[in-house]
């Protein structure tokens, strides 16, 4: 019998910590945190993606060629999202005339 | 039925290894291409919102936030099932294998089943753009665009699980026909990493959609 990439304790614990994680982005979320509602609910599923990406899909054990696949599409996503959102966060921070 | 020992090994590759890491890296370099097109509607999202954040809200507000957390649950759990086929994969139990496809299938249709639900909901309380849409908030055309944001990218995401169960089923049948053994069952880790991916890509809307209006219900 082949040795498993994973065991099933580590798929368990990886579910646990998921629904934990569930769990607890739900019950932050029904709470009036102000501006911090959405960060804090971005981080966490951050971390649940951080887990499935780990553990579920095997990031963690693939080859090095595989985690540089996955951090070329994140980081893709994040010049994506930073450099558009840069440009309409800051659109009215100078007050020029007529604008 | 194609022999696994057969499978395992095609002449233009080296070794086995060498064959199993070619598809792997490829199936990610698909899944990249599938953050760029929900990255580009995320994208989107953060621009609206950040313009309009109290229409957002209130639209966020009017999620059915039990159901959207429940099956978050259960798409997690589908995920489990999943992480669950491929380790019998692994370790050459094919009867195990199967039940928990099997498995993965039915918890993810349980998913679609309260998800269209939720639309049907949403429908009956007239929160559905275009066809039954009614609002008298003086930003109703913001609360609105929430929602075409929100049917366009769940529903973007439910047409991914309705193709990953037909990708699922494909892996059933090929199960059950005996194409996989423990030196062969790279299509099913292939399916896993969709499954799984999909499952990522859910656990964010549930975190731009649900929660930044949960608190004002």
């Amino acid at each position: 019998m082949s040795q498993p990439t994973v065991s099933v304790r580590t798929y368990a614990f990886t579910l646990m910590g998921l629904l934990g994680l569930t769990l607890l982005t739900s019950l932050a979320g029904l709470q009036d945190l102000g501006r911090w509602n959405v960060p804090i609910a971005l981080v966490i599923a951050l971390a649940k993606a951080s887990l499935i990406a780990a553990f579920f899909m095997h990031a963690f054990y693939d080859s090095k060629l595989v985690r540089v696949v996955l951090a070329g599409g994140v980081i893709w996503f994040l010049i994506l999202i930073t450099l558009t959102l840069v440009d309409y966060i800051t659109r009215g921070w100078l007050p020029f005339p007529g604008k | 039925m194609a022999d696994p020992s057969v499978l395992a090994l095609r002449e233009q590759f080296h070794d086995p290894e060498q064959q199993r890491e070619t598809s792997t890296v490829g199936m990610w370099v698909f899944l990249v291409t599938e953050v760029m097109l929900f990255g580009g509607l995320f994208t989107a999202f953060f621009v609206y919102r950040l313009s309009h954040p109290v229409a957002f809200d209130r639209g966020s507000a009017d999620m059915e936030f039990v159901i959207g957390a429940v099956n978050t649950a259960v798409l997690i759990f589908s995920s489990f099932a999943m992480a669950m086929a491929v380790h019998s994969a692994e370790v050459g139990k094919r009867g195990r294998l199967a039940v928990f496809l099997l498995l993965t299938m039915l918890v993810g249709f349980v998913f679609l089943g309260l998800k269209f639900w939720e639309y049907y909901l949403h429908y009956l309380h007239h929160e559905f753009p275009a066809i039954s849409f009614h609002n008298t908030r003086p930003d109703a055309a913001y609360v609105q665009m929430f929602f075409v944001f929100y049917f366009l990218m769940t529903g973007l995401h439910a047409f991914h699980m309705i193709i990953g169960e037909g990708v699922l089923g494909a892996t059933l049948l090929r199960t059950l026909l005996g194409s996989f053994s423990e030196s062969y069952h790279t299509p099913v880790e292939l399916a896993g990493l969709y499954w799984h991916f999909v499952d990522t890509v859910w656990v964010f809307l549930f975190a731009i959609f649900y929660i930044p209006g949960a608190h004002l219900r």
